[in-house]
């Protein structure tokens, strides 16, 4: 029993290792708004929502990693 | 010895009976008045009261509206704007009430799960997903209905060289299908894990704030933090059903125009 239950948290531990891709994909939504925005300053209005919805989008996933995680400690 | 408290974080999502229908000859439980039932409820008064104060007060202002009126006329405006550039063409107009409903819907019922100790309703997997693949199945009806037997176009993007089509067709396939789940999927987890999350920080300061005076001077530090993720939730909260709405368009657009 002791077993599992170090199972389960090794397992919660290594389910929020897929933040990383949520973060890189953050900071390359980001990135390509400050890009496109200091290229053409203009345009701000039009790309910040769609900055925001990449934003959404991709902190989604990282989001399911945590539910995971979640769920292996509080719902399994 | 019973406990008061909430132990596990999970347990802010659980569904009380408060009116229950009982039958010695057929299960009626989904008949059952539930926390769930009471707070689908609110929702709906929540968003038929904006709309009743939104008729002005004076007999001679039932033109104007009264204040209450701009903030759904700026809701309104969003969508309006949001469905037209994601349709466009001429028949955009007719999924403007759906994608208005949807979206009015899962914002007030996100907000609503904000408030502390109320009930997350969009946080309920099997919901959201409902709604989600429910949603689906009535779009590819739509685009059946429209498009007959060229809606199976759909699955073979345009250029696509001959021996690789029948690879391709399962791809878009089973994207096409996945759809259905991560639609939903990602609204109720980001409900989820959102709650969770206040959940388990505001546990974690209040036990370490529960200590002695020191800590509870230096508890008002993460103290803050978990304030800045609460503003954050409710910007998630927002972004999420604006999220739900946009590819609701985006996904009606693909029946109407295939690609």
């Amino acid at each position: 029993m002791q077993l599992v239950l170090a199972a389960k948290y090794i397992g919660a531990a290594i389910a929020t290792i897929g933040l990383t891709g949520a973060g890189i994909g953050i900071a390359i939504v980001f990135a390509a708004l400050i890009n496109g925005t200091s290229r053409n300053p203009s345009l701000r209005n039009t790309l910040f929502p769609f900055a925001i919805l990449g934003f959404a989008l991709s902190e989604a996933t990282g989001l399911f990693c945590l539910m995971i995680s979640f769920l292996l400690l509080y719902g399994v | 010895m019973t406990n008061n408290y909430i132990n596990s974080p999970l347990d802010q999502f659980i569904i009380n009976n408060l009116l229950e229908i009982n039958s010695p000859f057929l299960n009626l439980s989904t008949l059952n008045f539930s926390t769930f039932s009471l707070y689908t409820l609110f929702v709906v008064l929540v968003i038929s009261l904006t709309f009743i104060l939104s008729i002005g007060g004076e007999s001679n202002n039932l033109v104007k509206g009264s204040n209450w009126l701009i903030a759904i006329e700026a809701i309104f405006d969003t969508i309006l704007n949001m469905v037209k550039g994601q349709i466009g063409g001429s028949v955009y107009g007719r999924y403007v009430p759906l994608v208005y409903t949807l979206f009015t819907f899962i914002l007030v019922a996100n907000l609503i799960g904000m408030v502390p100790y109320n009930f997350a309703l969009s946080a309920s997997l099997i919901y959201i997903i409902g709604i989600s693949v429910s949603l689906w199945i009535g779009l590819t009806i739509l685009g059946l209905f429209l498009n007959k037997a060229v809606f199976f176009s759909l699955f073979v993007p345009s250029g696509t060289p001959l021996p690789l089509v029948p690879v391709l067709v399962l791809i878009e396939l089973l994207s096409y299908t996945a759809r259905a789940i991560s639609l939903g999927l990602r609204l109720a987890a980001n409900t989820l894990s959102g709650h969770l999350l206040m959940s388990i920080l505001g546990n974690l300061v209040k036990n370490l704030m529960s200590i002695n005076y020191f800590t509870f001077i230096f508890g008002l530090i993460p103290l803050a933090g978990i304030f800045a993720i609460v503003i954050l939730e409710f910007a998630i909260a927002c972004i999420q059903a604006y999220v739900f709405a946009i590819l609701t368009s985006s996904y009606l657009k693909d029946s109407i125009y295939l690609h």
